[in-house]
């Protein structure tokens, strides 16, 4: 996501931008929902020093403040480093809005068209019957009146063989969950329908199903078996699995509510998810459109730096090497899954230029062993420090040294391969990327204009 | 027992057990499946699990981390293992770099080695003709007969035919691959009329052999080794200084061979010598004017041993060479780098699954509403128009050279 964000506003500032992108990602595996920020990353500083903000934030203007009250150096306070001290969250603020807009503009009328905005989290349903905070998520996904009115009836409609997803225990987690809160609706039930995109009914996949229903006609089927169950139980809403297609998703749920008279949404998926995979493409495309040439297959492996500029980055595919000199660069690599960052018992290491990572609390990471800034447990609220290692950058978003230096002075990073950034533990993951890649984007852009 | 002593043991217990041991040049394969996480994301992108679903076909996780991780149960895994068309896509789309196609390959020379009865049949009828033959395709029985088909595609593509030139101390060895040499003459054939005109200085082989790839496709490292060996031996002998070849699965084989046997020289597809090397100034001034051509929309089918073997600078190469040929119009395919299904032999054996992988390609080619496709490779070019032809499509299909040499001006 950082990286397409960057070289989509590049290319849109009219610059020739070239990607390098080795494997897929974060990008890929996520559920496709854009998250801004849904917790801080450590719960009991925001409990003592700002006790009346609600967790999960709100909103995200709520989360931003808190996280730039208690963590200036997070990405998300960087992107307001160069405002006046009485301005920075405001700054930001704008900034994140202005992102948003940015993607959704982008994104509209593609398979991974969002809806949602700054003003509010939104709680989507997951596969498993919890829901989690998040700003955007696909058209798809959205139910305009689930919570509406405390007669609706929803429907967890899963298929055979379909090993993802059980609709049954979806169901039985949400329930506890809506008597917990005692929010509706309270009427849920579950079907399981018989679609088999090569006529066996084990062993299906969800890219299968989403391409099945991808082809023509494939509507009337699925309409047809979910009705009886709606009819049965007099559902007002059905909630699938997010597979009703990679690139006629939306046509299929407004063809699916057309036929059955109530509103049908995809549930938030786990990874690699088809919404993921929508995403992916769709930011791909809109790179591509703004002029951007991908160079997928290429491993930027280093670079060549004169004084204090990079020279030329050198990348290889499976066959061949090519050395290619840009005028700037950005770093938009990832963290541990992208790839950006390895660490094993000597410490944490920065892939491609060897530059230097520091902890998530801005300490030099590079002997620091990962285990000790692992929690014990695996799932705890206070998450792993570890996954908040990265790059400490400079207020334009360059890397800088341990004295604080920048390393090239035409190089830029973004996205999760900074430090102070754990996104798993914030929900704060594509929010983050997105926007510091289009901060990261426009100083490579200006810096690049000014060279020429 | 002395250290030998014991080596030697325990190289007969694995034999017992049907084990090969890795050889040093696959070990980085296979530390590559280490990296595995289980994630899925390949999965979602195989073709062939597009085309016949995980209950047919398991897929590349399944391969990185079931059907890999026990050598004697390799023989297990025969039913699934064949189907994989060795399109690099799994390894492409991984954020491991797990190199799932390779791994395809030991796999299947362990299979070739200790249970040849569960190689497809198919494969082995290709395996007795390689081996007879150092050709991948039976050669004509009567040489006249290959002539006179050679000289009717040339006639019917308006495309001169020009000697073939074989010397020693030549720039560069064209080699056309087996399927232009024994098949597709009219891409052999146009080729090197691109290398006249540019006045490249070049040789054929005298005897043309295959370079492996098929071999090591099916198992049979030995004869893909020994190809390999030839092949080395006629380069060195003729002293050229590159090698360019119209065919993709020659182009990422050769590539590979040469630096594993350190030939010391370049390797090139046509479409990077002709932008590298002859230039796209040159080619704009042959081919940037003719008005004989009316003008044409065509779509570009990338070959995978191109893109995800080589690299896509390739596909870029060709798009360019095709942008400055005058009256053309170039549509790009949302499956363009879509797998045609012709890859891995699996058509040698299951014939409805490569047919069903390049359906998707099929759909996106009619959705460009192009007249004609074209692709840099002849393997590509016989499987996609065939299946053209067979759903009724109007698409005309040439492999790049062809529509290069149909566009030059006659010298
Ligand atoms: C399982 C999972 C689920 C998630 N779900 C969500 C969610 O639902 N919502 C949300 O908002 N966030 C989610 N996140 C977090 C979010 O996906 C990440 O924060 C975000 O994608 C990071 O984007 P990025 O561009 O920085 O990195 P990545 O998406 O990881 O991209 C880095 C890219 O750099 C490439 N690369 C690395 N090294 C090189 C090299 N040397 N040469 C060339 N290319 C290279 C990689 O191949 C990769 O394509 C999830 C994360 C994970 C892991
Ligand atoms: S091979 Fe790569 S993409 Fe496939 S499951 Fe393993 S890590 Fe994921
Ligand atoms: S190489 Fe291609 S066909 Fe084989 S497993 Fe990978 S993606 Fe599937």
């Amino acid at each position: 996501m950082a990286g397409l964000a960057a070289g989509t506003i590049a290319a849109e500032n009219g610059l020739e931008t070239l990607m390098l992108r080795t494997g897929q990602s974060a990008t890929a595996y996520s559920s496709g929902a854009i998250d801004i920020i849904g917790y801080p990353p450590e719960g009991l500083a925001l409990k003592e020093y700002l006790p009346d903000t609600e967790v999960p934030f709100k909103t995200p203007s709520d989360g931003l403040r808190a996280i730039l009250t208690l963590f200036p150096f997070h990405p998300y306070g960087i992107i307001g480093f160069g405002a006046d001290d009485d301005k920075v969250v405001e700054s930001v603020i704008a900034h994140v809005k202005e992102s948003i807009s940015w993607l959704k503009e982008r994104l509209a009328g593609s398979c991974a068209a969002l809806i949602g905005g700054f003003e509010r989290n939104i709680y989507p349903i997951t596969v498993l019957g919890t829901t989690k905070p998040t700003c955007l998520i696909q058209e798809t996904m959205w139910s305009e009146t689930l919570n509406a009115n405390p007669d609706n009836v929803l429907i967890f409609a899963g298929f055979r063989g379909h090993a993802e997803f059980n609709a049954l225990s979806t169901t039985r987690a949400y329930l506890e969950n809506q008597l917990r809160t005692g929010k509706p609706p309270h009427k849920v039930g579950h079907c399981v329908l018989e679609i088999s995109p090569f006529g066996k009914p084990y062993n299906i996949s969800s890219i299968e199903l989403a391409r099945h229903f991808d082809h023509d006609g494939s509507m009337v089927d699925l309409a047809a078996a979910i009705k009886k169950h709606v009819d049965q139980l007099g559902a007002t809403h059905v909630a699938i699995p997010p597979v009703l297609g990679i690139e006629q998703a939306l046509q299929n749920k407004a063809e699916l509510q057309k036929e059955l008279g109530v509103e049908v949404f995809e549930l938030v998926a786990l990874p690699p998810s088809v919404p993921g995979f929508r995403l992916q493409r769709a930011m791909d495309r809109t790179f591509k459109n703004a002029g951007g040439t991908l160079l997928i297959g290429h491993q930027a492996r280093s670079a060549i730096f004169k004084n204090d500029m990079i020279e030329s980055v050198v990348a290889q595919s499976p066959r061949r090497e090519v050395t290619i000199s840009p005028k700037t660069v950005i770093l938009a690599s990832g963290k541990f899954i992208g790839g950006g960052l390895e660490a094993d018992e000597n410490g944490i290491r920065e892939t491609v230029l060897d530059l230097m990572p520091v902890t998530t609390n801005l300490h030099p990471a590079e002997e620091v062993r990962p285990v000790y800034h692992t929690n014990v447990f695996s799932l705890s609220p206070d998450g792993h420090a570890v996954l908040g290692a990265g790059l400490a950058v400079d207020m334009d978003f360059r890397p800088i040294d341990a004295d604080g230096v920048e390393r090239a002075k035409n190089l830029f990073c973004a996205g999760s391969i900074l430090a102070k950034y754990n996104y798993s533990l914030e929900k704060s993951g594509l929010g983050v990327a997105l926007s510091t890649g289009l901060a990261a984007g426009r100083n490579a852009a200006r810096m690049a204009k000014e060279v020429s | 027992m002395t250290e030998e002593e014991a080596f030697e043991f325990v190289k007969n217990t694995l034999k017992e057990e049907r084990i090969t041991p890795y050889h040093k040049n696959e070990i980085e394969i296979v530390h590559s499946v280490e990296g595995c996480i289980n994630c899925g994301l390949c999965i979602n992108h195989c073709p062939v699990v597009a085309a016949v679903g995980v209950d047919r076909f398991t897929g590349p996780r399944s391969i990185a981390v079931e059907l890999s991780r026990s050598p004697p149960e390799f023989w297990s895994t025969a039913d699934k293992i064949y189907l994989c068309t060795g399109c690099g896509t799994c390894r492409e789309v991984c954020p491991k770099n797990v190199n799932v196609p390779e791994v395809v390959n030991l796999v299947r020379a362990r299979i070739f080695e200790h249970r040849p009865d569960l190689v497809p049949k198919g494969l082995h009828m290709v395996r007795e003709i390689i081996v007879e033959h150092n050709l991948a395709f039976e050669p004509w029985e009567d040489p006249e007969e290959k002539v006179e088909s050679r000289d009717v595609r040339l006639e019917r593509l308006d495309i001169p035919y020009t000697e073939d030139i074989i010397k020693k101390n030549a720039e560069v060895l064209f080699y056309p691959g087996c399927q232009a040499e024994e098949r597709a003459q009219e891409v052999r054939e146009a080729a090197k009329v691109v290398l006249n005109y540019f006045d490249v200085d070049y040789t054929l082989l005298d005897d043309m052999s295959c370079c492996g790839l098929p071999s090591a496709l099916m198992g049979d490292d030995e004869t893909s080794q020994r190809l390999a060996g030839l092949l080395k031996e006629k380069v060195a002998g003729l002293g050229v200084k590159k090698v360019v070849t119209t065919c993709a699965g020659c182009t990422s084989n050769i590539s590979d061979i040469s630096l594993q046997d350190q030939w010391s020289i370049p390797v090139y597809h046509m479409v990077e010598y002709l932008a590298e090397e002859v230039g796209l100034d040159r080619l704009k001034q042959a081919l940037g004017s003719s008005k004989e051509f009316s003008e044409v929309t065509v779509t570009v089918h990338d070959p995978c041993h191109l893109i995800r073997h080589t690299s896509r600078r390739t596909m870029q190469d060709a798009i360019e060479i095709l942008k400055v040929i005058s009256g053309v119009k170039v549509a790009i395919s949302e499956a363009e780098d879509s797998c045609c299904g012709g890859g891995g032999l699996v058509a040698y054996h299951s014939k409805d699954v490569a047919d069903s992988v390049v359906q998707e390609n099929l759909i996106s080619i009619d959705k460009t509403g192009a007249e004609r496709l074209v692709a840099p490779c002849p393997l590509c070019t016989a499987q996609i128009e065939a299946n053209l032809f067979k759903s009724g499509s109007s698409v005309e299909v040439d492999d790049l050279m062809v529509f290069i040499a149909q566009r030059l001006p006659k010298k």
